[in-house]
């Protein structure tokens, strides 16, 4: 485990943009599941110096952006060196690499190791690999085509009638007021 | 009864009838559908023609052929059913007796697909169910023959998410990686049908058949693997549809419908067993599917013309039925008294909406009616399809000619009219109670559902109450059918939404009053009429008129949760002892309805809160996708739809804009840093509380959709 400097006196930035970029980096991590308190205290603080390293060379981006710049960059280096072998893109080594680190129950087994590149036990990388799921079997293509069906005669008839329905409104609705005045006349004889 | 053909043989193996059989009892049951018709018709053609037959007559008399078909069908169904029920020596072509007490004990070598085909269901409800399933097949020690994928076409954001996270939650609980799968496709072509077929195509070919579920399906694995035995011994059968009984209402429409199926369920079902034969119909659920003829011969053409009438066909499951006889292989009904299940609609409303898309689905058939090619009694099932909701326009006709004639009143001198009319009231009164007398009998007398006596005093009482609210609701139904069925005529289609199965709130007066009030005016305007006309017609038509004044008060109290549970009235043996698949889902979702929510802005999209914000759903989503080519062209649109999602949240966006962001991985990859990395005056107050929020809300991201007991014991579950 790389030794922790804790004093931090970043030479850029506000210390009200230094505390926000704390709580988001802390916010961040806790997302991981990471209980370890211990632990997490060291991530932030080691990400935060590399931070404040980055944001001394370009301050147009808040610190909260280096810090979760610098994270992600720490989460793609410890992926990759884990999963160096596996021919999967950048992409797919962060999704699947987080993914696999909370399928091997990670977060509880092995707090102290996470993001630590220098120091991979044997026993998580290969939890992590073998955790790389996917959702469908290899799939065995059939064909599915659909066949006519001959409607017949009298189909092809009212296909007609409905078509005539289906392209004129006008009709449909003049066939849909014979009938209710039919039957309003009706009432009314009824009525008379 | 006729007597059945002396053949003397078992069922052939293949799972066809013999053709003698068959036709005999095809014959026997058409004869006898057709005598009662005749005699109606003829009674009333003696009623109305005293003095020569007017036009509306003539109308009346054309109306009611239909309607007399349609009741003397059910009639004898049911009948046939409870004659078959109590017979002493076994029905020959029970698929039941084609099992061997060493089948049973066999072990299944042959693969099958278990699907479950979704649209924005409920996450809990689906997984529990499919895990009750799981539990249940793992059970009968034959797991290992069986794959499980959820079909989604969701195209609601926040559950997609969700069925995501069930599904990697489900299959840590269960070990079940690499047998429970999960599929989303991006665009849902072709409704269910089109998923079904998009399995097919896709996986088809790894497996010998498929257990088709719904949503709110559950099955036993008891069931199931029979099911696969019964098709493994009968090779001639292409699909073989089992019985779902209706359980866990909790409101009276739902309660009742549960009772009323479970007590004339069976009869009904045996019935049509005895008139269908091979030539059976498939409910689209709780069926197993020979997948070979399917992909081979099941695939959909669409229909002429567009929707409704035309274009994708909705009612897909009588159309496979067909085509599957067409193939040439047998289309079953198994007789099932327990292990296969669903959920109904719990109030009215729901149940018109299922019924609206039905209607559209049954409408459509009309098209296939006339097709060449297909067995009579598929095209015999098609017409009964239409008729059941074109039945309602005739009906609402024939009440309309007869307040007319009503209103146009002739002598009636001849003793032999007077006659007629009482015989033909009373043969109408026998065709529309007798089934369900004969069928309380059967129950009374036998103890088929409930061996105590009280249960079936209970089952009596709980009898005349079924009759009374399903009196009631006949003529509000028929209003709605017959209003859907001009709907569809005249274009009106009908959209693809998720069905509601449980209720959630009290009754909405709101929705009864806008949907039930045109109801009560059309009977407040008919009675007028009708006491106009005489008293008499007033007094005939009266229990079609008190249904219709009330129609808010039956929609309102079928749709409460008073249901009768309390004292004892539309049990079903399966609220008294639960089956286990049952009692383990059940159980689950109590222990999820207990767990506490988050702040209500939040769960509300808790879905994308979740893939945007928490890492591993991230990580899970992105791995999930496809990823896509030439996305360039609408990289700076996504961009623009990232910025306004940061900025001013979720609600700024539509649908199908918060869709296509989190189909692309690297949108989502980069927004779920993008939103961490934001400064808090770029964040909407959404993603602020979110991010404050998040961490506090769920102790793990996957466990909160699924219940995280262990599985309930083995003791407890027998």
């Amino acid at each position: 485990m790389e030794a922790v400097n804790i004093q931090f006196a970043p030479g850029t930035g506000t210390e009200e943009e230094w505390n926000e970029a704390y709580a988001r980096l802390a916010d961040y991590f806790r997302s991981y599941r990471l209980h370890n308190r211990l632990r997490r205290t060291q991530l932030i603080l080691e990400t935060l110096r590399r931070a404040a390293e980055a944001h001394s060379k370009d301050a147009s981006k808040t610190p909260t952006a280096h810090a979760i710049e610098q994270a992600k960059l720490k989460l793609h280096e410890w992926l990759g060196e884990i999963y160096s072998d596996l021919n999967l893109t950048d992409s797919q080594i962060a999704a699947s690499g987080r993914l696999g680190f909370h399928l091997c129950d990670g977060p509880n087994r092995w707090p102290q190791f996470f993001l630590d590149r220098g120091n991979l036990p044997p026993d998580m990388t290969s939890a992590m690999r073998s955790a790389v799921r996917t959702s469908g079997p290899s799939m065995q293509v059939s064909k599915m085509t659909p066949r006519d069906i001959d409607l017949g005669r009298i189909t092809e008839v009212a296909e007609g009638t409905f078509d005539t329905f289906e392209r004129s409104p006008l009709f449909r609705y003049a066939a849909l007021i014979l009938f209710v005045s039919g039957v309003l006349s009706y009432f009314y004889w009824l009525l008379r | 009864m006729s007597k059945e053909p002396s053949m003397g043989t078992p069922p052939p193996p293949q799972g066809l009838p013999p053709k003698g059989y068959t036709r005999a009892r095809r014959a026997t049951f058409f004869s006898l559908v057709g005598l009662g018709t005749f005699l109606g018709t003829w009674l009333l053609y003696i009623f109305l023609a005293e003095h020569g037959l007017r036009w509306c007559e003539i109308a009346l008399l054309i109306v009611f052929i239909p309607l007399y078909y349609q009741l003397n069908n059910g009639f004898w169904t049911a009948l046939i059913g409870v004659w078959l029920l109590n017979r002493p020596y076994p029905d020959p072509l029970d698929l039941w007796n084609t099992l061997s007490a060493d089948d049973h004990k066999r072990p299944i070598d042959v693969s099958t697909a278990v699907i479950v085909p979704i649209y924005n269901e409920d996450v809990t409800r689906v997984y529990e169910g499919l895990r009750a399933i799981y539990l249940s097949l793992k059970e009968t020690g034959q797991l290992e023959s069986f794959d499980f994928f959820i079909l989604s076409d969701s195209d609601d954001t926040n559950k997609w998410i969700e069925e995501e996270v069930a599904w990697l939650e489900l299959c840590r609980q269960l070990e079940g990686f690499g047998k429970i799968f999960y599929r989303k496709r991006r665009k849902p072509i072709n409704r269910k049908s089109g998923n079904v077929s998009d399995f097919c195509r896709r996986w088809g070919k790894r497996y010998r058949y498929t257990v088709v579920l719904d949503a709110d399906s559950v099955m036993s694995g008891a069931l199931i693997t029979a099911m696969v035995r019964i098709m493994e011994k009968n090779a001639g059968i292409g699909i073989l549809q089992t019985f779902p009984k209706q359980i866990g209402s909790e409101t009276m429409l739902g309660r009742v419908m549960q009772f009323a199926q479970a007590l004339y369920g069976p009869a009904f079902m045996a019935g049509l067993d005895y008139w269908q034969g091979g030539e059976a119909n498939y409910w689209g659920h709780n069926a197993i599917i020979r997948l070979a003829p399917f992909i081979e011969s099941c695939a959909l053409p669409p229909l002429p013309g567009k929707e409704p009438f035309g274009g994708h066909i909705l009612s897909h499951d009588f159309v496979e039925a067909a085509l599957m006889r067409k193939a040439g292989y047998a289309v079953r009904l198994l007789r099932t008294s327990r292990g296969s299940y669903e959920e109904g609609p719990p109030t009215l409303v729901d149940m018109l909406k299922r019924d609206r898309r039905w209607c559209q689905g049954n409408m459509q058939h009309f098209w296939l009616l006339f097709a060449k090619g297909w067995h009579p009694m598929s095209r015999l099932n098609f017409f009964h399809g239409i008729l059941s909701y074109a039945s309602s326009v005739l009906w609402f006709l024939f009440l309309l000619l007869a307040t007319f004639l009503a209103a146009t009143p002739v002598e009636q001198a001849d003793d032999k009219v007077a006659l007629a009319e009482q015989l033909l009231l009373g043969l109408t009164i026998t065709l529309i109670f007798l089934p369900k007398i004969v069928m309380l009998l059967d129950e009374l007398f036998t103890g088929r559902l409930f061996k105590p006596l009280k249960l079936r005093m209970l089952t009596l009482m709980s009898c005349a109450g079924d009759t009374i609210i399903f009196t009631l609701m006949a003529p509000v139904l028929m209003i709605f059918h017959a209003q859907f069925v001009i709907y569809t005529i005249l274009g009106k289609g009908v959209r693809w939404i998720a069905q509601r199965r449980k209720i959630d709130g009290g009754v909405d007066w709101r929705e009864l009053f806008f949907t039930f009030g045109p109801i009560v005016l059309i009977g407040l305007i008919w009675t007028f009429i009708a006491f106009r006309v005489s008293a008499g017609f007033l007094l005939w038509i009266s229990p079609i008129l008190v249904s219709l004044i009330l129609a808010m008060v039956i929609g309102a109290v079928v749709s409460s949760g008073r249901s009768g549970f309390r004292f004892g009235l539309f049990r079903i043996p399966e609220e008294l002892e639960k089956p286990p698949e049952i009692l383990q889902l059940e159980s689950n979702l109590a222990e999820i309805k207990d767990r506490a929510l988050t702040h209500p802005d939040l769960e509300k999209n808790f879905g994308l809160v979740q893939v945007f914000l928490d890492p591993y759903v991230n990580g899970l989503h992105v791995s999930l996708l496809r990823r896509r080519r030439n996305i360039h062209v609408s990289r700076d649109f996504l961009r623009e739809l990232a910025d306004r999602l940061i900025r001013q949240g979720p609600q700024a966006l539509k649908k199908w804009e918060l869709k296509s962001m989190i189909h692309d991985t690297d949108t989502v990859t980069d927004l779920h840093y993008r939103l961490w990395s934001a400064a808090e005056h770029d964040l909407a107050p959404f993603w602020s509380l979110a991010i404050k929020q998040y961490n506090l809300a769920k102790s793990s991201p996957f466990a909160h959709l699924l219940a995280q007991n262990e599985p309930l014991p083995l003791e407890a579950l027998a």
